[in-house]
């Protein structure tokens, strides 16, 4: 279980930010107009409310610069937040950082290994950072080994890999310690069909065993395929959420229609822009 | 189970022991620059002095005073029974300035007209000499002057005896000269300015690399978020990454001692026997220990600096191009205890970098103060362990993490 209560967050904005956005103060942009920002800092996020139930897939969806990356960072107990409250799997993930860390596993479509590791070391290296025993990690890292089919490249240095291989071995390391829940940030961003393959059915077969599964996304197709409940977050806050059929059921357009995901989606931004535009001065 | 920090240890160091750059660095560098600099360089002065001092040097003497009888000045006579020395005589001046900067004569010395009626007014009689400053240690103008004076001395004595003196009644004292002064003492102060130089600057540049790749290149990498997110704390992975930096910085310093003890032991040709005993004295393991101690301290403040700044920049690059420039820092206060005059006190013990050098040098010449010893060692201590602090808060704070 994930629960995540009236989140914020602000970053400081540097002099060179400053000047940037003042130049593009006269179009409307991602980092304008979002509740508390003010001259000096930026609010990333505003006030995020949800929870993501066990033996669930929950999709965190949002356009580029939506804060999206920033809650699931400090889900991950990598950012602080300025207020709120993250429960991770009971543990109150502010209080004790690093009992949440135990509970949790994290992968980003940024991830890269050690490359002058091998693929067997790399996943080693989580699993003796989890503290995971050593006929824990065995059977562990045989059934996953197996399971994603890396065995025969084990021993091999992870430079020597392809792209799609280096992803299947993060995948390895982000389980190992066999995590009641999972956060995937945007992790299949930037990957060939087999390799987003291999992290979906990552995100299915966690979904199976019971696993609080939440994953940020801007691709709807994997939001319909693999999501449970959603999200849809915008400038720093949740506009919309709940169960993925029930989201679809709302939305419905003024001849009765339904709308798709995507249309549904770009709805609820259109209509959060241009309620910000009003708001402006 | 291990505990996260050593864990972060373990793999760093394994990583880092892999990466061929660390390794030139940290090891082969420091354990072979030594003997083969010291090695070189007594080679080759060897090899040039030789060379200067057996050479039979081309020496055109042009005299004035040489009249038709044969009877000049006699210098191009005496230069003749000099051994080492092939004289030409010449009448035309003109052109010796030119031969002599070609390189075609060693030497040329011109006896002018006046030269006789000087001497006999007992005046001093002019003679000039041409010459060219060479890479030879200058040893062709020694030599020519060392002739020269001893034909001074010639000519002194018969003046002296036309006086009915004998030129031994000008000499009152005969000074016997002992410098009580002990191989150490003398070649500490010598030994002791540039040893330490030469292992703060292994000390910096084998921590450097490794610094870089722990923080900001894993940054670039992408693989500091994965740890971030694992159950070792801030501080445990700053302590696990710190210790493989001071580790890899001690060990360079380490490798270039025992790089230039075994070279020394072992005996560099070229080098006199009686100097190169004298250094054998001075590096003595109990020296080289003491001075290792000073340097473990010192490790440890540059490992946090280095990966202070590692973590702050956004890429290996700008890691590198912050911290390359910083080795002049850390050499200008090794750079100054090399300075005649400049001492270990009570507050130079305060400096960092030019306390060990100081000390360094105190302690190969033995000459080292116990109190000055202990206020270097705390100085480094407090220095280390505010740099280790420092280092373990930096990685806590998200905008130094997550700069971008």
């Amino acid at each position: 279980m994930i629960e995540v209560v009236d989140l914020t967050k602000s970053f400081p904005i540097s002099r060179q930010q400053r000047r940037e956005l003042a130049a593009q103060s006269a179009a409307p942009s991602k980092t304008a107009g979002r509740p508390g920002a003010s001259a000096t800092n930026l609010q990333a996020v505003a006030g995020a409310t949800f929870r993501c139930r066990p033996g669930r897939v929950f999709a965190l969806l949002g356009p580029n610069g939506a804060g999206k990356t920033t809650v699931l960072r400090m889900i991950a107990t990598l950012l602080r937040p300025d207020g709120g409250r993250i429960s991770i799997a009971g543990v109150d993930a502010l209080a004790d950082p690093v009992a949440a860390r135990r509970r949790l596993g994290f992968l980003t479509g940024s991830t890269k290994l050690y490359e002058r590791l091998t693929a067997e070391e790399n996943v080693r290296y989580a699993a003796d950072l989890h503290g995971v025993a050593a006929p824990d990690y065995k059977r562990r890292r045989d059934a996953l080994f197996g399971a994603l089919g890396i065995e025969a490249y084990a021993g091999r240095r992870a430079g020597q890999l392809s792209t799609g291989m280096k992803q299947k071995i993060a995948i390895a390391r982000t389980v190992i310690h066999d995590p009641e829940v999972v956060v995937f940030d945007e992790a299949t961003s930037g990957l060939d069909v087999i390799a987003a393959r291999a992290i979906i059915q990552l995100i299915k077969d966690c979904r199976a065993q019971g696993k609080t599964v939440l994953f940020s996304t801007h691709i709807m197709s994997e939001v319909t395929m693999l999501a449970d409940d959603l999200a849809v977050f915008h400038r720093g806050r949740v506009l919309a959420g709940g169960g993925l059929e029930e989201v679809l059921a709302r939305a419905v357009d003024e001849h009765g229609q339904r709308r798709t995901l995507e249309d549904e989606f770009v709805r609820l931004i259109d209509a959060a822009e241009a309620e910000l535009g009003e708001a402006r001065p | 189970m291990s505990s996260p920090a050593l864990v972060v240890f373990r793999k760093e160091l394994r990583d880092t022991l892999r990466d061929r750059r660390t390794l030139v660095a940290m090891v082969v560098v420091p354990l072979l620059l030594f003997p083969l600099l010291m090695v070189g360089m007594a080679k080759f002065s060897q090899s040039r002095a030789a060379e200067a001092r057996d050479k039979t040097l081309e020496v055109a003497v042009a005299d004035a005073e040489l009249g038709p009888d044969g009877r000049g000045s006699g210098l191009a006579e005496f230069l003749r029974h000099e051994p080492g020395f092939a004289v030409t005589e010449v009448q035309d001046v003109t052109g010796l300035p030119e031969q002599v900067r070609s390189e075609a004569l060693d030497a040329a010395l011109i006896v002018p007209s006046g030269y006789a009626a000087a001497l006999a007014a007992h005046y001093p009689a002019p003679v000039q000499l041409l010459h060219k400053s060479s890479d030879d240690f200058d040893i062709p103008r020694t030599r020519v002057e060392q002739a020269l004076a001893r034909f001074e001395q010639k000519l002194l004595d018969e003046r002296l005896r036309s006086f009915g003196v004998e030129p031994r009644v000008l000499d009152p004292i005969d000074v016997q000269r002992t410098d009580v002064v002990s191989s150490r003492e003398l070649f500490g102060k010598l030994l002791g300015g540039l040893l330490p130089y030469m292992f703060i600057i292994f000390c910096f540049t084998g921590g450097m690399y490794p610094a870089i790749d722990l923080a900001a290149g894993e940054k670039e990498r992408g693989t500091l978020e994965t740890l971030l997110s694992s159950p070792a704390s801030r501080l445990q992975i700053a302590l696990g990454k710190f210790a493989v930096v001071t580790l890899t910085g001690f060990t360079s310093a380490l490798l270039a001692t025992v790089g230039m003890y075994v070279s020394v032991q072992q005996g560099i040709e070229g080098i006199p026997p009686a100097i190169l005993s004298a250094i054998q004295s001075v590096l003595a393991p109990g020296t080289i220990a003491l001075v290792l101690a000073l340097i473990l301290p010192l490790s440890v403040f540059f490992a946090a600096a280095l990966l202070m700044l590692s973590l702050y920049a956004r890429s290996y690059k700008e890691a590198m191009s912050v911290i390359s420039p910083l080795m002049i820092v850390v050499v200008v206060p090794a750079a100054i205890a090399l300075a005649p005059g400049v001492r270990l006190g009570l507050v130079t013990a305060l400096v960092p970098v030019l306390n060990v050098s100081l000390a360094t040098r105190e302690i190969i010449a033995g000459t080292a103060e116990p109190l000055h010893l202990a206020l270097v060692f705390a100085s480094l201590l407090l220095l280390a362990a505010g740099g280790m602090l420092a280092c373990a808060r930096w990685f806590s704070r998200e905008d130094i993490v997550f700069r971008s």
